[in-house]
């Protein structure tokens, strides 16, 4: 599985700071919504490969990181080939129409899928977990004056990312113990198959509910007190690039709204 | 490689050497790419289907390590009978034979309708065994079944899986503990890197001191003392590998030398 998986490297994109390749992340989400022509597109796809390009990241991972949501998006853009309504109908059949405008349509909303989701990859893959958590917490410290407990958040969040390889071997080691007791998976009928799981998920449970006791355990016993008072062992550093990132995605947002703006 | 029916083969090696993949082999957990695994008169191949594997599942029984963390049933009674229960067993049989497991393994029953969670874990690892035990393989194949525990238990442990043994069980050890294997086992496998570098009778095998050493396994510790005696001096006509072997030859040495050793 692809999804959040780290490459390790070396490349620009790995050495940005998390907090600004997030921002740019969830910024290019919205400038998508302004792009409404081709040439629009042409843009943002300049751009989304120029980040594929500076991550130095094979394509193959992307195309990888693609292929689970492929379903969702093929059965997005058929809805919105056969049901937009326009002018120049080319195909008519019951309730089904193709037209130019709802063809267009279906392949802007091809690429918008493309787009973010490649955008998102080339987040996960150049940006360690933990250091996304950090950017996460530190991105979201200004709540802490709306009494968000953001420290708690983090970590939290840093915990979670770090036990997930565990519990996944765990649920592997779980699942080949109760085979070897006999135990069929994803064999008959559906009730069966929702019962099959019991025996994966209570003991799945019950070593979590382990595990976090000992962890907090181990936490408290090296002097664990909550976020207050504490310093940083990985220092964020917002360097020069990450403003060019930064500067780059506001340009972009100009840059579109003057050109709709302009073509109408 | 070859297990002998009713024998008590060992397996050795580092982490990472292959021991556990081997052993998913033995069962049909995992399927061998190349060659084939012949458990009594089911062959396992790379294009077996699942349902001609289950019936190896039966015949050979895993017991994982920490295997306490396999448990889940309310009681633990009915978590010993899932085993067979799967293999169609009926719901009082499986009951019947969870009881016999459960005397065999040393749970007081006084315990058999408690939850597994209740129990220590030691208990629970009896009660996760005797899960295994229940589906009466004809192979059992434990994987460090006495990782974590304290000396007393693990004696009891092994002292278990030799009385069940002794009637006729046949039994694979995978394990780091040359003491278990010197003390229980009758033919060893030594694994390397996915490969069998070595194999035989446990009396063969740690004569070779210094082959064992070369590739980072050690020896028990009644061999190791007997080395140091050697360095000293001391003769050994074959090295000894259990502590009551040392014992003997040295006592018999005491007596040849009129007790001035």
């Amino acid at each position: 599985m692809l999804m959040g998986r780290y490459i390790p490297g070396d490349s620009a994109i790995h050495k940005m700071d998390p907090r600004s390749k997030l921002l740019v992340m969830i910024a290019f989400i919205a400038v998508i919504f302004l792009a409404n022509d081709w040439l629009g597109y042409l843009l943002l796809l300049i751009y989304t490969f120029a980040g594929v390009w500076l991550s130095k990241i094979s394509i193959s991972y992307f195309l990888k990181g693609l292929r689970p949501m492929l379903g969702l998006i093929l059965f997005t853009v058929i809805f919105q080939m056969l049901f937009t309504p326009g002018e120049h109908i080319l195909f008519h059949f019951w309730i089904l129409q193709v037209s130019i405008e709802s063809l267009i349509n279906a392949v802007y909303i091809f690429f918008r899928f493309v787009l973010i989701i490649f955008m998102s990859t080339i987040l996960t893959l150049t940006t360690p977990p933990l250091t996304l958590a950090d950017g996460i917490e530190t991105g979201l410290s200004p709540l802490k004056k709306l009494k968000v407990p953001v420290h708690e958040l983090g970590l939290m969040l840093s915990i979670s990312l770090r036990f997930i390889p565990t519990l996944m071997d765990d649920t592997t080691m779980i699942m080949n113990a109760q085979k070897a007791r006999g135990m069929d998976f994803g064999e008959g009928s559906l009730l069966q198959k929702i019962k099959s799981v019991i025996p994966i998920l209570i003991p799945l449970f019950v070593s979590s509910f382990r595990r976090a006791d000992d962890l907090a355990i181990a936490m408290e016993s090296r002097g664990y007190q909550g976020g207050d008072g504490r310093t940083k062992y990985r220092q964020l550093k917002w360097q020069s690039r990450d403003t060019i990132l930064v500067i780059s995605i506001i340009i972009m947002a100009l840059v579109l709204i003057l050109w709709s703006k302009v073509s109408k | 490689m070859e297990i002998k029916g009713g024998s008590y083969t060992a397996v050795i090696g580092h982490t990472g050497s292959g021991k556990s993949t081997l052993m998913q082999h033995l069962n049909g957990l995992v399927k061998p790419t190349e060659g084939t695994v012949t458990v009594g008169d089911i062959v396992i191949k790379n294009d077996s289907k699942a349902k001609e594997i289950k019936p190896v599942r039966r015949k050979v029984g895993v017991v994982f390590q920490f295997p306490e963390t396999q448990l889940f049933e309310e009681t633990v009674l009915k978590d010993v009978a899932f085993g067979p229960k799967n293999f169609g067993v009926s719901e009082e049989d499986a009951l019947q034979t969870a009881k016999e497991k459960l005397n065999l393994v040393g749970l007081p029953e006084e315990f058999w309708e408690r939850s597994p969670f209740e129990l220590s874990g030691g208990q629970m690892r009896r009660v996760a065994i005797a899960g295994i035990l229940a589906m009466e393989p004809e192979v059992l194949v434990l994987d460090e079944p006495t990782a974590g525990l304290d000396p007393k238990a693990r004696i009891e442990m092994m002292e278990l899986f030799e009385s069940i043994h002794a009637i006729g069980q046949t039994v694979v050890l995978v394990t780091h503990l040359m003491d278990d294997v010197a003390n229980y086992a009758d033919f060893v496998y030594l694994i390397e890197k996915g490969r069998v570098i070595d194999c035989g009778q446990p009396h063969d095998v740690f004569q070779k001191v210094a082959f064992l050493k070369q590739h980072e396994l050690g020896v028990p510790k009644a061999t190791e003392f007997a080395v140091a005696l050697q360095k000293q001096g001391v003769e050994f006509r074959r090295l000894p590998i259990t502590r009551a072997e040392l014992v003997m030859v040295l006592s018999s040495m005491k007596n040849h030398l009129g007790g001035d050793l």
